[in-house]
């Protein structure tokens, strides 16, 4: 048998021979799901949002008090919890519906909006632009281990902080042809990404089968809704824009210390999203998330390499599974100020184990510095570890053709397999090092004794100096033009 | 019997905030001077903290605790300083600028400042420009700190310092910014007097331009 697409490989198939890997049994999941039920009966969460709370009190269940908090009873939860869609598939502007959201499947993308990016050359920083953020995209695009884009840097060059983010998606189209996922700042500003995408997705209703992006959007933990985040949310269920809802708590700060505590809350932080969702509009098709860590206790840092954030983020998987919500996670990021030792550590294992756990987002591949720095070369990087880690995946079959008696049978003792039919039909099975090097000390030698860190280099590089994504067509282009500038217009 | 000073440290140290401030209020009513308690007791134990904290015997959740005990202290201590004009660490205003809700990292920032000795006003989140001009006239602080932890958020932090030129208040307070986006450039840029990279050396810079 031919190897599947390693894109297409779900994990924690018993038919499919893949390692099995959870973090919770369902005793465990069902004690931290009730837990979150007995948070938002007894405690709540603020809602800093008008409509919402309307909403909240003409459901007849929840019960709004005077400091804005939302209490809701778990029959209202577990009624809400059981409209939302199992699967959705994203096609990217390629025209590929590349990403198909569904249990176990698992897809790695880049995170969004760092304001620094990290000069190898001079080991300085500087503001991210525009520029940086097509480069980011055309990385992305080109790699084949990343399967969505998420803007990487922040356009710090936009006019106006009102309305960056239009200009930031466009960079993004610009640069990649992937599907996304997009920050917006505000209610507004969805929109207006939106109805980008719509042009470029051929209307409204082809983006409702064929979305483009999910919408990030996060709850402030603890237990707090802003306006902004509320407003996004309302909007994508309105139009059924997919969106995710996941909070960043930080486990010892704005979090409980222990890893189940900040599962609980973060839980209850969904499920309220999860109600409010299902009251504006019914199945709109709305995703779990988490970036799960700790802070650490000496810099104050929010950890983006903690092990931490590994095994709370795979926890909060398997909840999401249990749930039968598809799930946005973490990996191949680092605390590291630069591409090093320690950023290849912390990405690969935050890649291994959210790859394992079966989480269908993963994003923030390349973040440096705990989410402050870009790098391209960390992307770089990371889509060599993810071919890796992807392999381990695969794990291991064991039918007629893969155990191999008649082979060993026919070689017998003494002989070779370099030269058996078996051999040349089954390698390429295997993992095919592109930034690795296995060579002999002679070779690499004459090769120029380069490490990995110059071969990263000098990699990216070469996609920046030759790939050139599908290009945007000149109509398109020129009516989303004319939604950024409608935009400008509106906050000038 | 005298209250023993050393064992205040030791208590403060430890963390043990019900416990210094009753021996805080021992020491008053034994009518110890107040300067004394604060330099011999209190301070004198957060020193150590200080030093234990730099090297790695203490973590943050511990200088907490005792940044909580030196405030307890504190509260007890500040009139009697007050009054008798001794020299007290000062008042340091803190707030997260208009559009910006990120909220830990200047709480952090609070009650190290807290533990420092300082009174410390903590404005919130989101706030208007004019709530950081009334709350510098209002409390008069020595030292006025801004977070902001978006691009599109810290060019409000200019935005206050201006304000305060305009109102003829600058030159009275030391103006203090940080956030992950902000830079010793940036605060530079914007004519902000210190730049604070996390909560801890914010403190030592914060004294520093104080003079202590
Ligand atoms: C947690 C987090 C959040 C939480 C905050 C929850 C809370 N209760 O505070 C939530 C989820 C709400 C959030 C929201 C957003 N966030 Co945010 N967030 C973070 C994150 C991951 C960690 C921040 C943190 O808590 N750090 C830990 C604390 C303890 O450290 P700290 O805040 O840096 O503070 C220390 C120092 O900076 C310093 N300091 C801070 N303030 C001050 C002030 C003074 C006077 C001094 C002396 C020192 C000082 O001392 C502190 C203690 O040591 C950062 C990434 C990062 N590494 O900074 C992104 C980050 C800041 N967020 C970012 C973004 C984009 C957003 C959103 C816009 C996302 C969106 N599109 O919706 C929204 C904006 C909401 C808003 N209007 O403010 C970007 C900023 C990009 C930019 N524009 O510049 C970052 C860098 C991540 C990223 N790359 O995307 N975020």
């Amino acid at each position: 048998m031919k190897s599947v697409m390693p894109d297409m490989q779900p994990m924690n198939q018993t038919v499919q021979e893949t390692p099995q890997f959870r973090v919770l049994t369902e005793d465990q999941i069902e004690q931290i799901y009730f837990a979150a039920l007995d948070v938002l009966e007894r405690i709540g969460s603020r809602v800093h949002h008008d409509e919402a709370l309307k909403l909240f009190r003409s459901s007849g269940d929840a019960v709004v008090s005077e400091d804005k908090r939302v209490r809701v009873p778990a029959s209202l939860v577990e009624r809400a919890l059981k409209s939302y869609p199992r699967k959705i598939t994203l096609k990217g502007r390629n025209g590929k519906r590349s990403v198909a959201l569904q249990k176990d499947h698992v897809y790695f993308g880049t995170g969004s909006d760092l304001p620094f990016t990290y000069d190898r050359k001079t080991g300085e920083r500087r503001r991210t632009t525009y520029k940086d953020v097509v480069d980011a995209g055309r990385i992305v695009d080109y790699l084949d281990q990343y399967d969505f884009f998420m803007s990487h840097g922040i356009v710090g060059d936009a006019p106006n902080p009102q309305t960056y983010d239009r200009h930031q998606f466009m960079a993004m189209l610009e640069g990649c042809t992937k599907p996304m996922v997009v920050t917006s700042v505000d209610g507004e500003g969805l929109e207006d990404l939106w109805k980008m995408a719509c042009v470029l997705q051929g209307g409204e209703e082809e983006f409702r089968l064929n979305p483009m992006f999910v919408a990030y959007i996060e709850p402030i933990s603890p237990l707090t809704n802003d306006v902004t985040a509320v407003e996004k949310l309302l909007f994508a269920a309105e139009k059924g824009i997919p969106a995710m809802y996941t909070p960043c708590p930080s486990s010892g700060a704005t979090a409980p210390a222990t890893i189940a505590g900040m599962l609980v809350q973060s839980l209850a932080e969904t499920l309220l999203a999860i109600v409010l969702c299902h009251l504006k509009k019914p199945g709109m098709p709305l995703i779990m998330g988490g970036v799960t860590t700790v802070m650490d206790m000496r810099t104050t840092t929010y950890s983006y390499g903690a092990p931490e954030l590994s095994l709370a983020s795979a926890a909060n998987t398997d909840i999401s599974k249990w749930l039968k919500l598809i799930m946005f996670s973490t990996g191949g990021c680092s605390d590291s100020k630069c591409l090093d030792e320690q950023a290849a550590i912390e990405s690969t294992i935050s890649n291994l184990t959210a790859f394992l756990s079966g989480a269908n987002l993963v994003h923030d591949v390349g973040y440096i510095d705990s989410g402050v720095n870009a790098s391209l070369e960390s992307l770089v990087m990371n889509n060599e570890i993810i071919g890796m880690v992807r392999q381990v995946g695969k794990g291991v079959k064991t039918d007629e053709e893969h155990l191999a008696l008649k082979v060993i049978d026919e070689v017998g003792p003494g002989g070779e397999f370099v030269t058996h039919d078996h051999t040349y039909e089954h390698w390429r099975e295997w993992f095919l090092p592109k930034l690795m090097d296995r060579s002999d000390w002679e070779t690499w030698n004459n090769e120029g004794a380069k490490s990995m860190s110059e071969r990263i280099d000098e990699e990216t590089q070469r996609i920046l100096d030759t790939h050139e994504p599908l290009p945007i067509d000149d109509a398109a282009k020129k009516e989303l033009k004319a939604i950024i500038d409608a935009a400008e217009k509106r906050h000038s | 019997m005298a209250v023993d000073l050393g064992k205040m440290s030791d208590l403060l140290i430890a963390g043990k905030v019900e416990d210094v401030s009753n021996m805080v209020q021992e020491a008053i009513d034994d009518g110890m001077d107040s300067s004394e308690i604060l330099q011999g007791g209190l301070i004198a134990g957060m020193d150590v903290v200080g030093q234990r904290f730099k090297a790695c015997e203490m973590y943050i959740p511990e200088v907490l605790r005792s940044a909580k005990a030196m405030s307890a202290g504190m509260i007890k201590l500040r009139p009697l300083l007050i009054e008798s004009g001794a020299k007290t660490a000062g008042t340091f205003v803190i707030g997260t600028v208009k559009g910006d809700l990120h909220d830990i990292g200047k709480n952090l920032v609070a009650m190290m400042f807290e533990g420092a000795g300082f009174n410390v006003v903590n404005l919130g989140i989101d706030l208007d420009t004019q709530v950081f001009v009334d709350a510098v006239k209002e409390h008069k602080p020595e030292l006025l700190g801004m977070s902001a932890l978006l691009t599109t958020t810290m060019p409000r932090m200019g935005e206050v310092i201006n304000a305060l030129k305009e109102a003829g208040i600058r030159d009275q307070v030391k103006i203090m910014v940080g956030g992950a986006p902000v830079t010793d450039e940036y605060a530079k840029e914007i004519g902000a007097d210190i730049y604070g990279a996390n909560a801890a050396s914010s403190v030592d810079k914060g004294r520093e331009a104080l003079g202590d």
